[in-house]
């Protein structure tokens, strides 16, 4: 046999053995999204879940959920705003039935698109925290904050981010544009100060040479590295990060100005799965003492059920004087990223 | 070398090379005792060979003889082991090919495929390195003008804006001879330059190949496996085999009297048969034939060539003999005769002559016989 | 004597037809209507998610894309990303050149080693050399490392097609040159190297729109190019208008490339002036000079193939050791394997009517079906990711999100590396062979069975594992298309590097580098360095 033959003889073996793996192997192969498609075995149960957070951040919980529950749960990570806007695109036909977002201007965005919660879990969180028509839950608060680099004193660091479009920070500012978080921000400032101080200070940072990073995590890795000095990040990355940041500290913004917004964590039931147990499960375990804790302990996030301690390390969220504004303000993410395009931020 | 300044013509002025005091000055080119070789098996075992000014020279030999490695070793392109290739009295067997000053034809040309024919031809005659920076309007017109000069001596004006691809397969020979001119070089080498041509195209470029290395004055040294190119073309002929030259001369004299069986028969057809000369005269299965002078004695081969060969029917002169074949060439018929008890001969007669395979008849050696030694 | 003769070529060369090779095959043999009909479905395939692009642009509100294409930041990523392909092209160019110098015309100890190494950093994701980057520099940023990552992993694009044309090049003229009065360097650099530019062009091209079309690295290393853009826009924004234009703007720019490079190549692509092939052994450089082309090919190849791991493996000795979630690793493993593998067949089948048609059938139409499977070179993943999570969800929701779609997708964005392979291999069965089994009692399906496919498959199969390998690294259309809770090796990699856990991306690393690399060898072995060990 000559060498060509040989090689080609492999390279068919490779093919076909894939293509009979393919066949075969539908089990633990690539699971078609549709649950119909695969004969569910009895008391197997599965739900899938769009998640806007972070794998690090609730990947152990929802295992714990699992182990709990013994619901397969099928988790399809992305950013809160891609999830977002996949289930706008996707509408009725979406094969989410949990939808679980970093901030509640995403699912405001979304008004319409849920099914209505059950009262036990529409009430298991204080109202101000919460939806105001029941159709997503409130899981965690948190606050926007600037990590800094110990570099830099804290004194230099302004309590209010808009000060950040001031020519000596130029180049020295970390954000992450995608990240509904940042996006929720610049939303509260639209919504505060209208939608030309907010382009002002989009066009400011985008004049400063701002640094743009993918996600929060990043930010945060660059503070610490000396990257840049100061980076605009949820509070809790810095409580959850893996190795303690050495070099970095966090400033919480001005009372009453955007930059001290407080925002919630969230999840909602899609219209589609109204009558899902396994849905209404998972929403109700994550308002659970033990979920609620997991989020005080381990990602540093606020719970909002009540009877659950404060993170440890940073300042109750009662001393955290938010901005008079309602989380239903935020629900205008459409306009907020169009403005952000047009500046050219996205 | 200084590589061209502005004045073409003096391009190849020999500076980089140091005249040898020993060093033959007759000839042109005089390759002494060359020895070389891919890896460890040696092609050329000591070869010998010279071209006068203005000599055309073939080298002949079939496929595997080593004459491509020897027109590597003359240009420079490839390092012998052992011996000498000197240019006039220079010795230039360690001199870099680009300072040699000599001229390749490769085979079917290998024009730069990438530049036009007047750059092709201009080629040799642009500065190179540092010199590029002192390149004056003067020798840009000279270096014109040559190119012009040898296109119009190719017979080739008017194609100077064409690409390689535009040429047929002639007109890039000629375009490959008027680019390895350009510098007049000292020698210029052909390899195979004809090969791949149809028969009928093939002699006409060779004509006008020659005439244009003849025009030039050139000096060259053709390397070829076809003896009818060999035979007419050149001034001497080395006939190469094996990696050593058999024998180096004339045409004709390589024809009439070669100095080996194989050359014999290489360079023409030929009937070779055993013989012993005795007294002037040579036997051989046609009878007696007078030899011609200085030539071998002993036991012998004597060169038979067709048309020296006479045939003629069972009444007539030489000995009894049976037609075996007749091809029939046009202007003439080779006939293939069997003398009784001896090998076949080829005979060639003239056309219209009515022989036929099977037929009986007589043959018979015309004038006398060049015989060489049996080996 | 190394020599071929035959018949004098005519005196005018006929144009090739754009980029693509002399054809073997009588044209005009009128194709079969059931091939044809194979072929243009091919074509509408190919040609689904560009349209479909379209089809979902001109339905958005005209003044919101006018006002997307008109802001200044298409013109601000149009000059990064045309800045960013200048750099990478013109560094793979001279070190894929230099390389193939190395490999094509210097005697190394171990010649078929060298070209399996120099293949194999096309077994390497660019997001992985640009995160080994980043576990070593934290605050590298920006064009020169972005540019020092993608040219070693593009490279092998130039260093092979133009390794096989400096070795099948003529070194005819290359000797006339020395004669002329040029040293040796600037022989080969004036005669012998131009042969090998339109195959070097070529590869170029294909590196080019691997940078173009790149996600990972440049999002690792925070360059905004159109490709970052496009994903931005993706997870950032509510209206996906703006990812939709901002995709077609850069399938635009891409196909312009083709096109460009297309012209290019005709312009360097001239008829052989020559049959005859002269052959100069390769040189021997003296210990001191292998010496430095072995060490010059070493680092190279260490610092794309040794180098990300070894980062990776030495954060996770810094950490003292991780925990590594096995199931996980392989469940991803083998999604990657079924999913590359399903992708490499169905190009192969989706490649061998259109790769028929053009090497048997040759016509305008063909040529035409051609061009248009040929489209997904043009295509960046993350327009082909974007294009086609626009078009299940609306014509196929039943499709959305499954393994369907998603192999689909490496079909339409790999077909063409399936089609050129197909295309060469059926072109080398001789018209007469299939001709001469017609005459001998064979019907025309059975002559394809019993003597073109029993020829041409060893190419065809090659092409399918190019296939493989390539849809085993890609990402931009993985992340957007993968069913729900579905793994694969590069979106493990992707979100490890994502959240900088340098240890935790060195099993998932090290298990793609190893999957991916041995079709890759096995290509290698199968094509040039055969050849050269010969």
């Amino acid at each position: 046999m000559t060498r060509s033959t040989r090689t080609g003889v492999l390279a068919g073996a490779f093919l076909a053995t894939t293509l009979l793996v393919a066949a075969c192997g539908g089990g633990s192969g690539p699971a078609p999204a549709e649950p119909a498609a695969e004969p569910v075995a009895a008391g197997q149960r599965t739900l899938t879940l769009y998640s806007g957070r972070d794998e690090e951040l609730v990947g152990p919980l929802i295992q714990q959920f699992q182990e709990q529950s013994g619901i397969t749960v099928e988790t399809r990570y992305g950013s809160t705003t891609e999830m977002a806007a996949q289930l706008a695109e996707e509408g009725d036909a979406t094969p989410a039935q949990v939808f679980l977002s970093q901030d509640a201007g995403a699912l405001g965005a979304l008004q319409g698109s849920f099914a209505p919660l059950p009262e036990d879990v529409r009430t298991a969180v204080p109202a101000g925290y919460t939806s105001t028509d029941g159709g997503w839950v409130g899981l965690t608060g948190r606050a926007r904050v600037a990590a800094y680099n110990t570099r830099v004193s804290e004194a230099e660091v302004p309590a209010d981010v808009t000060e950040l479009t001031d020519p000596t920070w130029k180049g020295r500012v970390g954000i992450a544009p995608t990240n509904a978080s940042f996006q929720a921000f610049v939303t509260a400032l639209r919504v505060q100060e209208g939608e030309d101080e907010a382009r002002r200070f989009l066009e400011g940072l985008q004049a400063n040479d701002v640094q743009t990073f993918p996600r929060n995590t990043a930010i945060l890795e660059a503070v610490d590295a000396g990257a840049v000095d100061v980076g605009l990040i949820n509070h809790y990355y810095y409580v959850a990060a893996e190795t303690p940041p050495a070099n970095t500290r966090l400033k919480f913004g001005a009372p009453g100005t955007a930059s001290a917004l407080v925002n919630v964590t969230g999840a909602g039931i899609l219209a589609g799965a109204a009558q899902s147990a396994e849905a209404q499960e998972l929403v109700r375990f994550l308002v659970s003492p033990g979920a609620q804790e997991y989020f005080a302990t381990e990602t540093g996030e606020y719970p909002l059920v009540a009877g659950v301690g404060s993170p440890q390390g940073v300042p109750p969220l009662a001393e955290l004087d938010a901005p008079e504004l309602d989380l239903a303000d935020l629900r205008s993410l459409d306009e907020t990223t169009q403005l952000m395009t047009q500046v050219g931020l996205l | 070398m200084t590589g061209g300044s502005g004045d073409v013509g003096e391009r190849w002025d020999g500076a980089a090379m140091a005249p040898t005091p020993m060093g033959p000055t007759a000839m042109a080119l005089t390759v002494r005792g060359i020895v070389a070789g891919y890896g460890h098996e040696p092609v050329l075992h000591g070869v010998d060979l010279e071209a006068g000014p203005g000599e055309l020279v073939s080298v002949l030999g079939a496929s595997g003889s080593g004459k491509t490695t020897l027109l590597r070793v003359v240009a420079g392109l490839h390092r012998p082991r052992a011996g000498s290739v000197h240019l006039g009295a220079d010795d230039v067997t360690a001199v870099a090919p680009e300072q040699r000053g000599v001229g390749l034809v490769p085979q079917e040309g290998a024009l730069f495929a990438h530049l036009s024919v007047a750059r092709n031809v201009g080629f040799g005659l642009a500065p190179t390195g540092r010199a590029r920076l002192r390149r004056t309007a003067a020798a840009t017109a000279a270096a014109r003008a040559r190119v012009g000069e040898l296109l119009d001596l190719v017979g080739l004006a008017g194609t100077a804006d064409r690409m390689p691809h535009q040429l047929s397969g002639g007109e890039r020979r000629r375009v490959a001879l008027a680019r390895a001119l350009a510098p007049r070089p000292r020698v210029v080498l052909l390899d195979e330059p004809f090969s791949a041509l149809d028969a009928g195209l093939r002699e006409q470029v060779r004509g006008e190949v020659v005439a244009a290395l003849r025009a030039a004055g050139s000096t060259a040294v053709l390397i070829t496996h076809d003896r009818r190119e060999a035979l007419s073309v050149s001034d001497r002929v080395a006939v190469l085999h094996d990696g050593r030259v058999e024998q180096t001369a004339a045409p004709r004299e390589l024809y009439a009297t070669p100095a080996t069986a194989r050359v014999a028969r290489f360079v023409g057809d030929a009937a070779l048969l055993p013989g012993r000369v005795r007294g002037g005269e040579v036997e051989t299965v046609l009878g007696r034939s007078p030899v011609r002078a200085g030539a071998a004695t002993g036991a012998v081969l004597a060169v038979l060539r067709p048309e020296q060969l006479r045939i003629a029917a069972p009444t007539g002169t030489g000995v009894a003999a049976e037609i075996v074949d007749v091809e029939f060439l046009g202007d003439a018929l080779l006939v293939t005769a069997r003398p009784d008890g001896g090998p076949a001969v080829r005979v060639r007669a003239p056309a219209g002559e009515p022989w036929r395979p099977g037929e009986r008849c007589r043959v018979a050696a015309a004038g006398p016989v060049h015989v060489v030694p049996d080996r | 004597m190394l020599r071929r003769t035959g018949p004098a070529p005519a005196a005018v060369a006929p144009p090739d037809p754009p980029g693509h090779s002399v054809p073997a095959g009588p044209a005009g043999r009128r194709a079969p209507r059931l091939l044809l009909a194979a072929s243009v479905g091919v074509a509408a395939a190919a040609a689904l998610p560009l349209v479909w692009l379209l089809v979902r642009v001109a339905g958005a509100d005209p003044g919101r894309v006018a006002g997307l294409l008109a802001r200044g930041r298409t013109l601000t990523l149009l000059v990064n990303s045309v800045l960013l392909v200048a750099c990478v092209s013109a560094g793979c160019l001279v070190l894929g050149l230099a390389t193939a110098t190395l490999l094509a015309r210097v005697r190394l100890p171990r010649p078929g080693l060298w070209w399996v190494l120099a293949a194999l950093p096309l077994a390497v994701p660019s997001y992985l050399l640009a995160f080994a980057v980043l576990a070593v520099r934290p605050d590298a940023r920006g064009l020169a490392p972005l540019v020092l990552v993608l040219v070693p992993a593009c490279t092998p694009y130039v260093t092979l097609p133009a390794a096989a044309a400096l070795r099948a090049a003529d070194t005819g003229p290359e000797d006339a040159a020395r004669t002329l009065g040029r040293g040796p360097l600037a022989a080969f650099c004036r005669v012998t190297l131009p042969q090998a530019v339109p195959a070097a062009l070529a590869g170029t091209l294909l590196a080019a729109l691997y940078t173009l079309s790149d996600f990972g690295a440049p999002a690792l290393l925070r360059y905004e190019s159109f490709t970052w853009a496009v994903q931005a826009a993706y997870e950032g924004t509510v209206d996906r208008t703006g990812a939709a234009v901002t995709a077609l703007v850069l399938a635009a720019l891409t196909l312009l490339l083709v096109v460009a490079e297309r012209a290019a190549r005709r312009r360097f692509t001239r008829g052989r002036a020559t049959s005859a092939v002269h052959r100069t052994p390769p040189a021997h450089p003296g210990r001191a000079g292998t010496a430095a082309a072995v060490g010059g090919l070493s680092a190279v190849a260490a610092l794309t193939l040794v180098g990300p791991p070894a980062v990776l493996v030495g954060r996770i000795v810094a950490a003292g050791g991780i925990d590594v979630d096995w199931a996980r690793l392989a469940s991803a493993a083998w999604s990657t394997l079924l999913l590359a593998g399903a992708a490499g067949l169905l190009a192969v089948l989706l490649a061998l009517p259109v790769g028929v048609l053009a090497a048997r059938h040759r016509s305008r139409g063909a040529a035409a079906v051609e061009s248009i499977a040929y489209l997904g070179q043009g295509l960046p993943g993350v327009v082909v990711g974007l294009a086609l999570v626009f078009f299940s969800l609306a014509v196929l929701p039943g499709l959305y999100q499954t393994a369907a779609v998603l192999v689909f997708a490496y079909a339409v964005l790999l077909l063409p590396k399936a089609l050129g392979a197909t295309r060469s291999a059926v072109e080398r069965v001789p018209v007469e062979a299939e001709e001469v089994a017609r005459t001998l009692g064979r019907s025309a399906a059975g002559t394809w069975w019993a003597v073109t496919a029993r020829q041409a498959w060893p190419g065809v199969a090659a092409g399918g594992l190019l296939v493989t390998v390539t849809a085993m690294k890609e990402l931009p259309a993985t992340l957007m298309l993968r069913p729900t809770g579905v793994d694969t090796l590069a979106t493990r990699l992707w979100a490890e590097t994502a959240l900088g856990a340098y240890g935790a991306a060195a099993p998932a690393a090290l298990a793609l580098l190893l999957i991916a690399c041995v079709p890759a060898a096995l290509l290698v072995r199968a094509g040039p360095a055969r050849e050269q060990e010969r």
